[in-house]
């Protein structure tokens, strides 16, 4: 068992709801974003595209942020989700400048997203989760996939784009797209084998 | 199937099913409540149109539920001077005072003349907007205004999708389409009419192979997701139609002969005065039968043969089948003339008519559930952009006849009307509507958002209305114009001024044009305005009412919105309370029923309602019974739906949804109406304007668009003397904003600070270096219309057209009480820059033109950064090509 996800690029478009549901489901606080999205223009007017890119947890086969980790706080576990353990982690912050992908945050004090406002009842009840002084990054919404569903960026993908399942299984559909539509993984160079494929736009 | 109930033993913890109202397209959700605060929204599986999925706004519909900012108390205002920027002087008052207050002005106002009254609501509130107009006509007054984006959306797309399509709007066919030729509308790319359902179904036809050209100045999401983008010069899209028109018909002589024939206008005759030659006794338009060599009704069984082409003598004129003009009259436009009016190489123009007539594959058939259709799988689309300018109506015309001449209109693959055709719910029958012919036997849409249909024609008469759409008969939408009908009545024979204005859900002020014009006119006026927050319009109210969001009401489903989605299934959701209005809020529905019976209207607005929501007995609402805003929702769907589905149904189970019939979704074989590709009933309504004004001693309103065949005709932008305001400025809809409704949602400001665009202004990096400008660098744009200057940011890209600078819409706040949106980097309000007069105003649909020349400068001194202290990390260099 090694969890995945496909992002096929033909069918995203760039609208960032995945960000925003990653956003609702984990209740992230300001600035602290598990999925996000960015954009880049290739090419010179008028012969010109604009990618937009979803961005994530890569969950690499060989985590760099996992072997830096002084505390064992970052871990990988058997099915291939890269997790950190909050009461574990000391806040050195050495996974993030090992990250290659952008993907950790930290999260210092206490942050609210209405300056002077103080915290919404949502964020009250969201935020308890969330302990300061730690890093804090995606994990695949373990909580959703231990009761079997997908990620909430997968589950709510307007344009279908993520697509989440066992790269191990040839049958499942992520490691069908990944043969089909020849996936690549970013960064490949460094090594890592991210579990997140990309499939042309 | 999702129900409402507790999810385990806590003593609150449920999933709601609902309906999101954070804009137009009514996604299903659910909504997960613990302990009496939402935590979750998401999309309801159980419906067939969003099946699950949601945009980033409903996602984010809890941070506006708890935004700190939001209006909790009636206010009144004690500074006497009104003006943009001017404090109110806002005191708290009790819902007591202010209703009975509202009310006496109302009864007052009823007593003098009930027209003084006008009731504006945002399409972004859609059931409160409809129950506003119940209000406007049960007091008896002409002038309701629907606001928002309404002048900017699709006046002109609207009223050539009710004459061609019989519906408020169009989509492409999802399932069929092969070839999407796209005049710069973001469908299914996170804007446009529903667009999580159109999302995923358009990912699914990009998958498949579905080729699609986008046409657009900026390159928007629909032109990033394209096969092929097509920059071109702003307000000249039409000018490229035209000449692939002329490619179409003229060099390439592709065209639909059985369609033109049976289901257009096309082999009516037209006289030398341009009207259709009319039988001597029955009035009908005559054609020519060239099996039996004889001119005879267009309706007439006997016609062996239309004839498309010819000159014919008929009641003692010589005269030609529309076609033929048609033909005709867009040889002038050739590839060559376009090119030098869009910038658009004649060749390009050539190839995408070639592949697009192609892709139409004139005469072949598909078979779909046992029915055998015409298969056009090409569409075309256009919306706020390619139409929106000074002569949108001849715009939307040629973009609607490259798919027309095709037949490529209502049958599978083709560009489709938007719930055109209903047979209604299998258990019941209803609703039931259908496009009909109206007398000359062209399409009269069978169902419409507002009370003017665009066919069958109105005649025009003196304006009583503050927003002439009695004296301009064509306007079957909404008025810009509603601030000179306000402010000089005088002038244009109006027996009355408006005097009290109701306001729900929309900022007038910053959504319609030069913000100073709307000012004068809400000057004049006893202002009331429910709103979820203190806005920009809040500023010319005189008593501000809090309105319960769409997670703390009922809202009642109007169909037409809804389902848009063109294939598929029918669906009905409700929208209901997931929290109880929190502090004093009300919803502004159950307030405008509740202002009706102080004013003693109820009677009356229930007899509207009874029509306007198609009520049956024994559900009719009783003028001497009082009614909740519930009984009322719960009338409504018992009478669409049976006795067993009303609003408990609803609130328990979510979703009624049942398969569209081949029959409704592709009606055009099944009804007999034909579309006009010769808008003859265009220049009756001119003539008939001109008749009336000449009456009335009218200046305005000049008639010159009332032409039955199109042509492309320059701006005011393209005719623009000075040399120095050298860049076309327009917006852009930003897919996660709903006009300016969403801007303090923090989580959508997260989105739009970390987009390139949004919030800075986009210009083309060449033009940039010319002119000395770089990334990031602060601007003036000064306008040629308005005069005004705006600031803004600028994000040099190569993905906008040289000639044009790109604003983000519903940016550029100003009011104190939105603080997340009101900072001096977030946006421009492009309305500063559009000016709001008679110049830039469609004369045929009122369309807002959206386009203004201006001049950008570096500013001499940089601003510094202001704004919240958190931000988000970059994405580290090297990540990305």
């Amino acid at each position: 068992m090694r969890y995945g996800m496909v992002i096929d690029l033909k069918r995203c478009i760039g609208c960032y709801a995945c960000q925003i549901a990653c956003k609702a489901e984990n209740a992230t606080p300001p600035g602290v974003l598990f999925a996000r999205v960015v954009k880049r223009e290739i090419g010179t007017y008028p012969k010109v595209r604009r990618m937009s890119l979803p961005l994530l947890c890569m969950h690499c086969a060989d985590p760099p942020c996992v072997k830096v980790c002084p505390t064992e706080a970052s871990f990988k576990r058997p099915d291939g989700i890269v997790d950190i353990d909050a009461d574990k982690c000391v806040g050195c912050r050495y996974c993030m400048m090992a990250c290659p992908y952008g993907s950790r945050f930290y999260y210092g004090e206490e942050q609210h997203y209405f300056d002077g406002g103080g915290l919404t009842p949502y964020e009250e009840k969201g935020y308890r989760n969330h302990p300061t002084g730690v890093v804090m990054k995606c994990n695949f919404c373990a909580h959703r996939v231990e009761r079997s569903e997908q990620p909430a960026c997968v589950a709510n993908c307007p344009a279908k784009a993520r697509i989440f399942g066992d790269l191990e299984d040839p049958e499942s559909e992520v490691s069908r797209l990944i043969v089909e539509r020849a996936g690549t993984q970013l960064l490949p160079e460094r090594g890592t084998n991210p579990s997140v494929y990309y499939l042309s736009p | 199937m999702l129900e409402a109930s507790a999810t385990n033993g806590k003593t609150d913890d449920v999933w709601i099913p609902s309906a999101c109202r954070i804009c137009y397209s009514h996604c299903a959700i659910r909504v997960h409540r613990v302990d009496g605060v939402v935590v979750k929204i998401e999309g309801n599986p159980d419906s067939p149109a969003n099946k699950g999925r949601i945009c980033a706004r409903g996602l984010s519909g809890m941070m506006q539920l708890y935004d700190p900012k939001r209006l909790n108390v009636p206010l009144k205002r004690t500074n006497p001077n009104k003006g943009i920027g001017v404090d109110p002087g806002w005191v708290e008052i009790t819902w007591e005072e202010a209703l009975d207050t509202i009310a006496e002005r109302l009864k007052k106002t009823r007593a003098e003349d009930p027209r003084k009254l006008l009731c504006a609501a945002s399409v972004a509130v859609w059931d409160a907007m409809h129950v506003n107009l119940c209000f406007t006509t049960a007091f008896g007054s002409p002038n309701y205004f629907f606001t928002g984006a309404g002048t900017h959306c699709g006046n002109a797309e609207h009223l050539m999708s009710g004459v061609l399509h019989g519906a408020f709007t169009c989509q492409p066919d999802p399932d069929y389409c092969k070839y999407l030729l796209n005049f710069g509308v973001p469908v299914g790319c996170g804007a446009h009419y529903a667009n999580n359902a159109m999302a995923q179904r358009l990912a699914d036809a990009r998958v498949n192979g579905m080729r699609h050209v986008v046409i657009d100045p900026w390159m928007g999401m629909a032109a990033e997701k394209a096969d092929e983008w097509i920059p071109i010069r702003p307000g000249t899209d039409s000018a490229m139609a035209l000449a692939m028109l002329n490619v179409i018909l003229n060099d390439l002589g592709i065209y639909d002969v059985e369609h033109l024939k049976h289901h257009t206008n096309g082999p009516y005759l037209i006289g030398g005065d341009g009207h259709y030659v009319r039988h001597s006794k029955s009035g009908k338009p005559l054609v020519w039968d060239a099996a039996s060599g004889q001119a005879k009704e267009f309706d007439d069984a006997s016609v062996g043969d239309f004839a498309l082409e010819g000159t014919y003598s008929a009641n003692g004129v010589s005269a030609q089948p529309a076609f033929a003009l048609l033909k005709e009259h867009v040889q002038r436009y050739t590839p060559e003339i376009a090119s030098e009016i869009t910038t658009v190489p004649a060749a390009t123009i050539r190839r995408i008519a070639k592949e697009f007539a192609e892709a139409a594959r004139v005469g072949s058939t598909i078979v779909i559930d046992g029915k055998t259709l015409p298969y056009r799988p090409a569409s075309v689309v256009y919306f706020k952009g390619s139409q929106g300018h000074r002569h949108a109506t001849l715009s939307a015309m040629a973009f609607e006849l490259l798919g027309e001449v095709l037949g490529a209109a209502n049958v599978p693959g083709a560009t489709l009307g938007a719930n055109s055709r209903s047979l209604g719910f299998p258990e019941t029958g209803r609703p039931a509507y259908s496009p009909f012919a109206d007398r000359d036997g062209l399409c009269a849409p069978g169902a419409w958002v507002t009370p003017d249909p665009p066919l069958p024609l109105r005649q025009s008469r003196k304006p009583e209305a503050a927003h002439f759409q009695d004296l301009v008969s064509t306007v079957c939408v909404c008025s810009p114009l509603i601030p000179f009908g306000m402010l000089e009545p005088e002038k244009y024979g109006i027996p009355y001024k408006v005097d009290m204005v109701i306001q729900t859900g929309s900022n007038l002020v910053t959504t319609l044009a030069d913000p100073r014009v709307m000012e004068r006119a809400l000057r004049g006026a006893f202002v009331v305005n429910f709103n979820i927050f203190l806005d920009e319009s809040a500023e010319l109210a005189d008593i501000m009412l809090p309105d319960a969001s769409y997670l703390e009401r009922h809202d009642i489903y109007l169909e037409s919105m809804h389902s848009i989605v063109p294939t598929g299934w029918w669906h009905s959701t409700v929208a209901q309370p997931i929290v109880e209005p929190m502090y004093q809020r009300r919803p502004a529905q159950e307030m405008l029923l509740e202002l009706a019976r102080r004013a003693g209207m109820l009677g009356d607005m229930y007899s509207v309602m009874n029509v306007f929501y198609g009520l049956h007995e024994p559900y009719l609402l009783d003028p001497n019974e009082t009614y909740t805003w519930e009984e009322v929702i719960d009338r409504r769907y018992k009478s669409l739906f049976g006795p067993e589905r009303g609003l408990e149904w609803f609130k328990k189970h979510g979703v009624l949804s049942w398969p569209k019939k081949v029959e409704e979704t592709y009606w055009a074989p099944f009804v007999k109406v034909r579309a006009p590709i010769y808008f003859e009933f265009l220049q009756t309504a001119g003539e008939d304007i001109e008749r009336v004004k000449k009456e009335c001693g009218i200046q305005e309103f000049e008639t010159s668009d009332f032409q039955p065949l199109p042509d492309w005709k320059p701006c005011q932008s393209h005719v623009e003397p000075r040399k120095d305001f050298d860049l076309y400025c327009l917006y852009y809809r930003v897919p996660f904003h709903t006009f300016t409704s969403t801007y303090n949602n923090p989580w959508l400001d997260e989105i739009s600070r970390i987009d390139p665009y949004v919030y800075n202004v986009t210009m083309n990096t060449e033009t940039a270096r010319k002119k000395g400008i770089a990334d990031g660098d602060w601007i003036e744009i000064e306008s040629a219309g308005t005069g005004v200057t705006a600031k803004g940011r600028v994000r040099v890209s190569q993905c906008v057209h040289p000639e044009v600078i790109a604003v983000g819409s519903g940016g550029g706040h100003w009011s104190r009480h939105l603080p997340v949106a009101s900072q001096s980097e977030k946006g421009v309000c492009f309305e500063w820059l559009l000016p709001l007069n008679f110049d830039y105003v469609d004369t045929v649909s009122f369309n807002q033109d959206l386009c203004v020349k201006v001049k950008a400068t570096r500013m001499a001194e940089q601003p510094r950064k202001t704004g919240t202290g958190w931000t988000v990390a970059p994405v580290p260099p090297g990540l990305l090509p």
